[in-house]
């Protein structure tokens, strides 16, 4: 593994130096890795020259298995070789039982409500899967671009719910990523196809992946990237055209639904070919343990238009959604392989009434996308201007009322991020808790809702019953997570907020994991946390010398900037030395000093904007 | 409060009538300056700053933008907060109200597609004469009460236009 470069103190790193970032697709059934590299986004191969690494997970007893391998020895293992894990994060046990005739693994219950699998290795989670996809694709990562990355912008569905994106960003932190930025599958796209194509417009991205669909309509203005509305079934995708077949056969064939999990995958595994060969043919022939018949185009055609509709309603949902008409839609890009499927294709221009665009590859359209921002955020220089991505929440957010109900406090398609408050009153006197049940979904009762956490507000003063006005704010930022905070507005009292998510992991579980990864590696523990927080510390360091640069001679006086850099000073002191504590101790110090500064910087780069003029300018007089 | 108006923000004078695009454009730009994916690099503290900016931001574009919630907003910083819930004394729009009501139940019972397009065209023209009316009459002290009467007829239109998208979402089934 590269050695991290800590510049000698005093010294900042090359700027020249580009900083290592990547863009990742962790599909349901494909995963890619992609970067940026000499102006031109591209996903990264493996030793044998392949980008896709598929989705597959084989525990063998002393060992794991990741990517084409792992495919290929499904039907073989079937227990241990998981695939399309995708559907299984930030689910609980009760959803999985309903996909559960279409999975032959065995599931077993955590701590939380979260299916964890069992294998060869014992129980897994869907994040200790996913992660170790992540695992493979970071050091590909690593290896190619010759350094350790920054961090990696990871892509999820713009339909996925909050449970779901934590579950993403828990694998990803398994894996040793630090995520810049969850991106929607959709957005990513737009990113990719717009800048290729220098568009302009309203553009629709119809991407339908292996297991999830997602359909995003945006406004490109100017390198601006703003998403208008956004819609989807994150239980919708080629698998399921698998599955339709597959039940085709299991009729056709007179066999018994209950099969073994062996010959479920194998079953699924010739169903799947049939659907790939029809993207080419117009009739093909499917053989499965001696039966043999034709499947036709029309007949696959007509298996899965119930499917296709499902997809067609959220996208005039969308559209109506978005606020603008159907003719105002300038263009449809097709995204995710299953989106090759000819009926797809001829049932989505009719929507639209146009041609669907396929120019860039499908499949890795996502993960080039992902890759162009996260070079971005890694702090790299664009030419050609900023891009600026505005996504909003996919779903409606809201609150548990009395009678069952959900109260929406965020409806759908808000930009994000958002900031909403709620005021809530105490029932009993001198109540010093109070718990709030966050759901997401669009409809009355909650139970037809999804169940997010339990947020319980403590530390609240004790008064008569009635008299205390706490406002909750539900912030939502930019991956479309929530956060929840709460504050008695009498007396300014922050209430300490506890989450209990209903499908996550709780911190028990993750911390179990994150030692377990340490010792599987054979890591020191305590080595790879000093090395972190030196990390932290010198990110810090950069970044404040680097506004210290640009700004400090306009916005700080002379004591104030003698603090900041006392403080920069003691930091370089402590870092090359080993008390990781103290480390991370004197990083919150320097980043205390240098709060005032920040929001100076940030009230004077609005006022810029406002002004209409470039930074350039100003700083040139 | 302590936080700027909104037109503020955007850097434009309060007033009802608003070029849309130029509002739209100025968005982008600030937006440019706080959304939190400039800061992906910076201190904590920083982003959390930024992040907070931007769901200021957000929440005052989306207050202009849309003329009920403008209205609303403008008689409220010109000193005359207008409760949310209050019984509305406006006998002459109440009969107005229970038409457009009882229309949209016979729309959704004889699930009329092309009936709702024109219910749709209907409700616009409805809503721009409101917001005329308003423009002319909201900064005039003396006609205060009628420039909230306008404003919650407004409302009430809007809460219309939604509930006929909810209307049109049922009836794709």
């Amino acid at each position: 593994m590269a050695l991290l470069q800590i510049a000698e103190p005093g010294q900042s790193p090359q700027p020249h130096q580009r900083r290592l970032a990547v863009g990742i697709d962790l599909g349901t059934t494909n995963s890619l890795v992609a970067a940026l590299r000499s102006g031109l986004s591209a996903p990264l191969p493996d030793a044998e020259g392949r980008v896709i690494l598929p989705s597959a997970v084989r525990y063998h007893a002393d060992r794991i298995d990741v990517g084409h391998g792992a495919r290929e020895a499904a039907s073989a293992d079937p227990l241990n070789t998981i695939l399309s894990v995708k559907r299984l994060m930030g689910r609980g046990l009760a959803d999985v039982k309903q996909l559960g005739e279409q999975l032959p693994y065995r599931f077993v219950g955590g701590e939380s409500h979260m299916p964890f699998i069992d294998t060869v290795q014992g129980p897994k989670s869907p994040v200790e899967v996913s992660a170790d996809i992540l695992k493979v694709l970071r050091q590909r990562a690593e290896a190619t671009l010759g350094g350790e990355l920054v961090g990696a912008v990871i892509t999820v569905p713009a339909y996925f719910d909050d449970a779901q994106r934590q579950a993403t960003k828990d694998a990803a932190r398994l894996a040793g990523l630090n995520v810049l930025r969850l991106l929607n599958e959709p957005t990513a796209a737009a990113v990719a196809y717009g800048l290729d194509q220098n568009a302009e417009g309203v553009v629709a991205i119809y991407d339908l992946g292996g297991g999830t669909f997602d359909i995003s309509i945006l406004r490109l203005t100017g390198g601006v990237f703003e998403v208008l509305a956004t819609g989807g079934d994150t239980a919708l995708g080629g698998d399921d055209f698998d599955y339709a077949i597959a039940s085709w056969i299991i009729e056709s064939a007179g066999l018994s639904s209950d099969l073994d999990p062996s010959a479920q995958r194998r079953l699924l595994e010739t169903a799947c070919a049939a659907k790939e060969a029809l993207t080419d043919a117009e009739v093909v022939s499917v053989s499965y343990d001696g039966w043999q018949a034709e499947l036709t185009r029309a007949a696959f055609d007509a298996l899965i238009e119930p499917m296709i509709a499902r997809s067609l309603k959220a996208c005039r949902r969308a559209v109506r959604d978005s606020g603008v008409e159907l003719e105002e839609v300038s263009a449809v890009v097709m995204v995710g392989g299953s989106t090759r499927v000819p009926r797809v294709r001829s049932a989505v221009g009719e929507l639209f009434g146009r041609q669907p665009l396929t120019d860039i590859d499908p499949d890795q359209v996502v993960a080039i996308g992902a890759a162009i921002q996260a070079d971005t955020l890694a702090g790299n220089q664009r030419e050609g201007g900023e891009l600026l991505l505005l996504d909003v929440i996919p779903l409606s957010l809201g609150l548990e009322t009395m009678g069952g109900l959900m109260e929406k406090v965020i409806p759908r398609n808000t930009t994000i991020p958002v900031a909403r408050a709620q005021e809530f009153t105490t029932y009993k006197d001198g109540q010093s808790a109070m718990m709030i049940h966050v759901l997401q979904g669009e409809r009355e009762l909650i139970s037809d809702c999804r169940s997010l956490a339990r947020f319980e507000l403590r530390g609240i003063p004790a008064m008569v019953a009635g008299a205390a006005k706490i406002r909750v704010t539900f912030q939502v930022d930019a991956d479309g997570l929530l956060s929840v905070s709460a504050r008695e507005l009498g007396s300014g009292v922050e209430s300490s907020i506890q989450v209990k998510p209903s499908y996550g992991l709780t911190d028990g579980e993750i911390a179990r994991m994150l030692k377990d990864s340490f010792e599987h590696a054979g890591n020191d523990k305590v080595a790879r946390q000093l090395r972190e927080h030196q990390v932290d510390a010198e990110r810090l360091l950069e970044a404040v010398q680097g506004a210290l640069d640009a700004d400090g001679e306009r916005l700080l006086d002379a004591e104030e900037r003698l603090a900041i850099e006392q403080q920069m000073q003691d930091l370089r002191d402590l870092m090359n030395g080993t008390d990781g504590a103290a480390i991370e101790q004197q990083t919150k110090r320097l980043s205390q000093v240098t709060d005032a500064f920040a929001a100076r910087r940030l009230d004077s780069t609005v006022k810029a904007a406002l002004a209409g003029r470039n930074l350039n300018e100003i700083e040139d007089n | 409060m302590g936080t700027p108006c909104h037109f503020a923000l955007f850097d434009l004078q309060p007033d009802f009538r608003l070029d849309l695009d130029q509002l739209a454009s100025r968005y982008r730009e600030l937006a440019r300056a706080v959304h939190p994916d400039r800061f992906a690099d910076a201190s904590e503290r920083e982003q959390r700053l930024a992040l907070e900016r931007s769901a200021g931001l957000n929440e005052a574009y989306q207050t202009l933008k849309s003329a009920p919630r403008r209205a609303r907003y403008l008689l409220a910083i010109g000193g005359h907060e207008v409760p949310q819930e209050v019984t509305v004394h406006d006998p002459e729009f109440l009969f107005q109200q229970m038409q457009w009501r009882e229309e949209l139940e016979d729309l959704q019972d004889s699930a009329d597609l092309d009936g709702v397009a024109a219910f749709k065209r209907r409700l616009k023209v409805a809503q721009d004469a409101l917001n005329e009316e308003f423009a002319a009459c909201w900064n005039d002290a003396a006609q205060r009460e009628q420039a909230e009467r306008l404003m919650r007829r407004m409302q009430f239109l809007d809460k219309l236009a939604y509930e006929v998208r909810q209307l049109e979402e049922r009836l794709d089934d």
